[in-house]
C-alpha cells in the first residue's frame, strides 16, 4: 500500500505500533471495501493526474449531468468536516453533512446494507489514508427542473429505502451470502443491471435481469440459461471479472470495462469466487432474446470480388460506401478477421462466438464500434479505436447489421438513426420523458384532495 | 478571440507537425484555423484502396492525387533539373506523409548540432540540444514514442545517450528474430546494434491500440498503431481548431510593416479566400513551404528560400544470408548500425547508418525469379528459401548544405488551381561520395559476416524523404529564413513548422524533431498573443 509508511510514521509518532497497526489495517481494509464499491469510477479528478477522489467526473443520467464530487479529506472542497455519522448518512441514506439530499447516482439504495464496522473502515480511509485536493470539480450539477430540486428526493426515498444493514437470506450458505454482500452492496451490480421503474427505482422483481445504460445494455446476469449467464461456469465467471474477458464468451466493453478496470480486478480471489458463486445461484428470469433466422447464414462476402478504391481518382477519396461487407472488411478484418473468428491467442476476440454479437439487442455492439473499448484487465490492456468519426450511424448501422447478420444470423435491420439513437444514450426513461405529464397529474391530485378536504370543512 | 482576425493563428497544413502545433495552441485556448490542400479521408478507406491495389510497393498509390493536390509520385509534380531525381513520398490529405512512415522518432545528438564547431564542415544549429530537450519529450509523449532508455543512441557503445529529462513513454517492442540474428553475428564483430525509438504504441496509447506486426506501416497501419498526424489534427479540432480541407495556400500577403497579414487559399470548386490571423504557421513540408514563401515573395532577404535542400541521400544492400533469419515479421525496421553516425572522421567524410528493413520481402523475391525464368514447382521452393533468408540493410549519409541544391517554384508547370508546381535541382556532394567506400567495406563485412551472398551491393543513390534546410535556421538574418524559435527573420508573426528548418541533417529521421520544434514554436506564440 502506497500511504503504509508515511501512514505508520505518522501513527507512530503519537501511539504505540500495537495501535497504529491497527489503524493500518482498518485504513486498508477501508482502502480494499472502496476498491470493491468501486467509488473511484465516479470519483477520481478528471484532471491529467485523474486524482483520487478529487471528483469532477461526469455522470450522464436521463436527467441531465450530475458531477461526481470531492471526496478527499479537504476540509472546504471535500468531506473532510464529516464525523463518522455523517459519513454513515451519506453512505446508506443518501444525505450530506449540510443535510441536503443525494441523486441516487451515488449508489446509497445498495450502500444502506453496508455493515456497521465496514463504514468505520471506509471512513477511516477516507479521512487518513486519502490525500486532500483542495478544489472543487471545475463543472456543477446541472439537472433541469423539477429534478434539480433536491428536496424531491425526499419523497423518492421514503419509497426506495430502508437503511437496513444487510441481512443474508436464512439458509443461504456463509460463502455465498458473503458473495450476496459484496454483489449488492460494495459492487452494486444491481445498479446497473437491474432495470428501473417509472420511478427510476431498481425493479426488484426484475433483479439482476438487464437494463439499459446510456447506450449500452448491461445484460441479464441472473442464472437463466438462455438470456442471464446461467450457462457460464464459475470459472467462467472468475475470469470474467478479473480480466474483463472470456475467450469465445463475452468481452466487457464500456462501464463493465470500467468496473473491471477499477475495481474486480483488485478484488482478492476468495471475493471473486463468492461473487461469481452467488451470482450463480440468482434466480433465472427469463427475458427477451435475440430472434435468430431460421435459414442459414449468408455467405460471407468475396473479398476478391471487392474491387473499389482504383482506378478513377474520385474512388480514392469517396469514403461514402454503406456496403457493411467492405466497411467489415476494411476496417474490422485486420484485427477481428474476415471469418469473424478473431486471433488464435484471443487477443483479437472472436466475433462468432461473442455475447456483443448474438445480444438481444445490438447496443454493445453499435457502442463498441462507435466508442471503442478500452480496459486494463488483470492480464493485458486492451483498447480497441473507436470508428465513430471514421463512420456515419449509416456506416455503423452497416457494420452492426453485417456482424449480427453473418456471426450471429440475426437481421436487425439496423438504422442509421437507430445508431444515433443508441450512441446518444438510448430512448429517455418513462419519468423524464413524461415528467411534465406527470407534474400535471400530481398538480391535479393536489387540488382534488384540498378540494375534499375544503369541502369536508364545509360540513 | 478578437473580433479584427479570423483566427488568433492560421496553421498551413496538417501533417504531424501542422497538426501538433495547432493543437498546442488550441489546448491553450488560441483560436486555431487548419489549412488542408487535400481531403479528410478515414483509415478504413486508405485500407482499402490498399488492399486493391495494384501497385503494392508504390507508396502513395493508396492516397488521392487530386489535380488540385497532387502526391509527389505524380509525373508533373517534381520537375528535376540536377544529377540526382529527388522524388520523395509526400502526401496531401489531414495528417500528411505520417500516414505512410516507418515511425522513427529519433533525437539528434548534441554533436550533430555542432557540425560546423566540431569538425570544420557544413552549419551549426542556432541552439544546443539541452535548449531543444525539453521539447524533443513533449514530442515523444504527443506521438507515442517507445524505445530504450539505456543504449548509446550515438553508436559508440557508451552510456546511455543523447542525454534525457525523462524516459521513452513506452518500452521497446520485442526484439524480432531478424534482428537478433544480426545483432548476434555482426554485431559481435565490434558493429554496435541500436534500437529504432518508434511512434509505434507498444500497448494502448492515446486512442491508438498496440502494433500487432500487420508489418504495413508502408503505405498505411491497417489498425492505426503507429502514429501518424491524422491524431493531432483530431486532438486540434476536438480542442476547438476548425479545420477546412481542400484549401491550397498560395499567397502570403505582407502588412505595411512587414508583417504577414493574411493568407490566400483557393478550393478546388474555384472559390479564393483571404483568412486574416495575428499570427501564421506554416506547415507544408520541406518542398511545398519555401514555394510558398517564394510565390508570395516573402521571408527571403536572405536569398536563402528554397537553398540548402539535403535528403539523406543513401544506397542499399540486399543480400541472402547463410541461414533463415525471417525477414517482415513484426514492424517494419526495429534499428541498425550506427558506428559511424558520429566522429573525428565527420571533418573528411559524411556521418553513415546503416538500418536493417524488415518489411516482407516476398513480392521482391518472386519478381527476381520470375525474371529469371524461374517458374512452376521451383519457383515455390526457392521463393519460401530465399524469402526466409532474404536481407537489407538501408543506408543513409549525412549531406550538407549547399545553395545549388534548391527547390523552386516551377515556370513551366502549374497544378488544376494555377498555382505552380515544384522545380528541383539536386546533386549529391563530395562530402557524401567521400564516405561511400566506407558504407560498401561496411556491406562487404555484414555479408561475409553472415556467410551471405550479394544481390544487390552498388543501388545508387537512393531517395530518403527527409527533406531539410529549404527554410534553413540560423543566427544571422543574412544567410538563414528562420531563428532558433522557427521564426522568419523578416515577418515577427510568421513561423515554419516543417523539417525543412534543420541546418545539419546528421543520418537520422528528422520527423520527430520536427514536432519537437513545432510544439516549441507553438509555445512561444501562445506566450505572445
Amino acid at each position: 500500500m502506497k500511504f503504509s509508511s508515511t501512514l505508520l510514521f505518522a501513527a507512530g509518532l503519537v501511539s504505540a505500533s500495537v495501535m497504529a497497526d491497527d489503524a493500518h489495517d482498518l485504513i486498508s481494509k477501508g482502502q480494499y471495501l472502496a476498491t470493491a464499491a468501486d467509488c473511484a469510477a465516479c470519483h477520481n479528478g478528471t484532471d491529467e493526474q485523474r486524482s483520487a477522489f478529487a471528483g469532477g467526473y461526469t455522470i450522464d443520467s436521463p436527467m441531465g449531468k450530475i458531477i461526481a464530487s470531492n471526496i478527499t479529506p479537504s476540509k472546504q472542497f471535500g468531506i473532510g468536516n464529516y464525523t463518522e455519522q455523517q459519513f454513515a448518512d451519506a453512505l446508506r441514506k443518501g444525505i450530506a453533512a449540510d443535510g441536503s439530499h443525494l441523486y441516487p447516482a451515488m449508489p446509497y439504495t445498495a450502500y444502506q446494507g453496508l455493515t456497521d464496522a465496514d463504514v468505520k473502515a471506509l471512513y477511516a480511509y477516507f479521512m487518513q489514508g486519502v490525500r486532500a485536493v483542495d478544489k472543487a470539480p471545475t463543472e456543477k450539477t446541472e439537472l433541469a427542473f423539477p429534478f434539480s430540486v433536491r428536496q424531491a428526493m425526499f419523497g423518492w426515498n421514503l419509497l426506495y429505502t430502508d437503511a437496513k444493514p444487510f441481512e443474508a437470506p436464512q439458509g443461504m450458505a456463509a460463502n455465498v451470502a458473503h458473495g450476496k454482500y459484496l454483489s449488492d452492496v460494495l459492487a452494486h451490480c444491481g445498479t446497473c443491471h437491474t432495470p428501473r421503474n417509472a420511478m427510476m427505482a431498481e425493479d426488484n422483481s426484475q433483479y439482476l435481469a438487464g437494463a439499459a445504460l446510456g447506450g449500452w445494455y448491461a445484460p441479464n446476469i441472473t442464472s437463466d440459461k438462455e438470456s442471464g449467464i446461467g450457462n457460464w461456469s464459475q470459472q467462467q465467471l472468475e475470469q470474467y471479472l478479473k480480466t474483463g474477458s472470456v475467450p469465445n464468451l463475452s468481452q466487457a466493453g464500456g462501464p463493465m470495462a470500467e468496473a473491471v478496470e477499477h475495481s474486480f480486478r483488485f478484488l482478492t480471489d476468495s471475493d471473486i469466487r463468492d461473487i461469481a458463486a452467488y451470482i450463480k445461484q440468482v434466480p433465472a428470469i427469463s427475458t427477451a432474446t435475440a430472434k435468430v433466422r431460421a435459414n442459414a447464414t449468408p455467405a460471407l462476402t468475396n473479398i476478391n470480388e471487392v474491387i473499389t478504391g482504383q482506378g478513377e481518382q474520385k474512388t480514392l477519396a469517396d469514403s461514402s460506401t454503406v456496403d457493411g461487407a467492405k466497411l467489415y472488411d476494411n476496417a474490422c478484418a485486420s484485427c477481428h478477421g474476415r471469418n469473424g473468428q478473431g486471433t488464435a491467442d484471443h487477443f483479437y476476440p472472436s466475433l462468432t462466438s461473442n455475447t456483443a454479437v448474438t445480444a438481444a439487442l445490438p447496443n454493445n455492439l453499435v457502442m463498441a464500434i462507435s466508442h471503442g473499448l478500452s480496459r486494463k484487465g488483470n492480464d493485458v490492456d486492451v483498447l480497441m479505436p473507436a470508428f465513430g468519426r471514421d463512420m456515419s450511424d449509416a456506416q455503423i448501422a452497416a457494420v452492426s447489421n453485417y456482424v449480427r447478420l453473418h456471426f450471429g444470423n440475426i437481421d436487425d435491420g439496423l438504422t442509421a438513426k437507430d445508431v444515433a439513437s443508441i450512441t446518444s444514450g438510448g430512448p429517455a426513461p418513462f419519468l423524464v420523458r413524461y415528467i411534465n405529464l406527470l407534474m400535471a397529474l400530481g398538480a391535479i391530485i393536489v387540488l382534488a384532495v384540498l378540494f375534499a378536504l375544503f369541502r369536508r370543512k364545509k360540513h | 478571440m478578437s473580433n479584427e482576425f479570423d483566427a488568433d493563428v492560421i496553421v498551413i497544413g496538417s501533417g504531424a507537425l501542422g497538426s501538433n502545433a495547432a493543437y498546442t495552441l488550441a489546448k491553450k485556448g488560441k483560436s486555431v484555423i487548419i489549412l488542408e490542400a487535400g481531403e479528410k479521408i478515414p483509415r478504413w478507406k486508405i485500407v482499402e484502396n490498399f488492399r486493391n491495389s495494384s501497385k503494392k510497393e508504390n507508396y502513395n498509390s493508396p492516397y488521392p492525387n487530386e489535380p488540385w493536390a497532387h502526391h509527389s509520385y505524380d509525373e508533373q509534380y517534381i520537375e528535376n533539373t540536377g544529377s540526382f531525381e529527388l522524388r520523395p513520398g509526400m502526401l496531401k490529405l489531414v495528417g500528411g506523409t505520417t500516414w505512410h512512415w516507418a515511425a522513427a522518432a529519433w533525437r539528434y545528438i548534441p554533436n550533430d548540432m555542432k557540425l560546423k564547431t566540431l569538425y570544420g564542415v557544413g552549419r551549426d544549429w542556432p541552439m544546443e540540444y539541452s535548449e531543444l530537450e525539453p521539447y524533443y519529450l513533449k514530442a515523444e509523449l504527443a506521438l507515442g514514442v517507445c524505445g530504450s532508455d539505456t543504449e548509446d543512441q550515438s553508436g559508440q557503445g557508451g552510456e546511455a545517450w543523447p542525454p534525457r529529462s525523462g524516459k521513452y513513454p513506452m518500452e521497446p517492442e520485442g526484439e524480432t528474430y531478424l534482428f537478433q540474428r544480426l545483432k548476434d553475428r555482426i554485431g559481435s564483430a565490434g558493429f554496435n546494434f541500436i534500437h529504432e525509438p518508434n511512434a509505434r504504441a507498444t500497448r494502448a496509447y492515446d486512442t491508438r491500440p498496440a502494433c500487432s506486426g500487420n508489418n504495413n506501416c508502408m503505405p498505411v497501419c491497417p489498425i492505426g498503431a503507429m502514429y501518424s498526424g491524422n491524431v493531432h489534427a483530431q486532438h486540434a479540432e476536438d480542442e476547438g481548431a476548425k479545420l477546412i480541407t481542400d484549401a491550397t495556400a498560395y499567397k502570403l500577403e505582407k502588412g505595411p510593416n512587414g508583417d504577414i497579414v493574411a493568407v490566400h487559399y483557393r478550393s478546388s470548386k474555384g472559390d479564393d479566400v483571404r483568412l486574416t490571423a495575428k499570427y501564421f504557421i506554416v506547415a507544408a513540408h520541406g518542398l511545398e513551404t519555401p514555394k510558398l514563401l517564394l510565390i508570395s515573395d516573402v521571408a527571403n532577404s536572405s536569398d536563402q528560400v528554397g537553398r540548402n535542400l539535403m535528403d539523406h541521400t543513401g544506397m542499399g544492400l540486399t543480400f541472402l544470408a547463410d541461414e533463415e533469419v525471417w525477414m517482415g515479421r513484426g514492424a517494419v525496421q526495429q534499428g541498425g548500425i550506427f558506428n559511424r553516425r558520429d566522429g573525428e572522421f565527420r571533418r573528411d567524410y559524411a556521418a553513415v547508418k546503416h538500418a536493417v528493413s524488415n518489411g516482407v520481402p516476398n513480392m521482391k523475391v518472386a519478381r527476381r525469379l520470375i525474371e529469371q525464368g524461374v517458374f512452376g514447382q521451383q519457383l515455390d521452393e526457392r521463393l519460401r528459401d530465399e524469402a526466409s533468408r532474404w536481407v537489407e540493410i538501408s543506408t543513409v549519409f549525412e549531406m550538407l548544405p549547399h545553395q545549388s541544391n534548391r527547390v523552386e517554384a516551377s515556370t513551366t508547370r502549374k497544378d488544376a488551381l494555377g498555382i505552380p508546381m515544384l522545380k528541383v535541382h539536386y546533386d549529391v556532394d563530395d562530402y557524401v561520395k567521400a564516405a561511400k567506400p566506407y558504407a560498401s567495406a561496411d556491406f562487404a563485412r555484414f555479408v561475409e559476416l553472415m556467410g551471405g551472398t550479394v544481390i544487390e551491393d552498388d543501388t545508387g543513390w537512393q531517395n530518403r524523404d527527409h527533406l531539410m534546410g529549404t527554410v534553413i535556421m540560423g543566427d544571422d538574418p543574412t544567410d538563414s529564413v528562420v531563428n532558433h524559435e522557427c521564426r522568419t527573420w523578416d515577418h515577427k508573426n510568421l513561423f515554419l513548422a516543417t523539417t525543412g528548418v534543420i541546418p545539419a541533417s546528421g543520418v537520422i529521421n528528422p520527423t520527430l524533431t520536427g514536432v519537437a520544434l513545432s510544439i516549441r514554436a507553438a509555445e512561444i506564440i501562445d506566450r505572445e498573443i
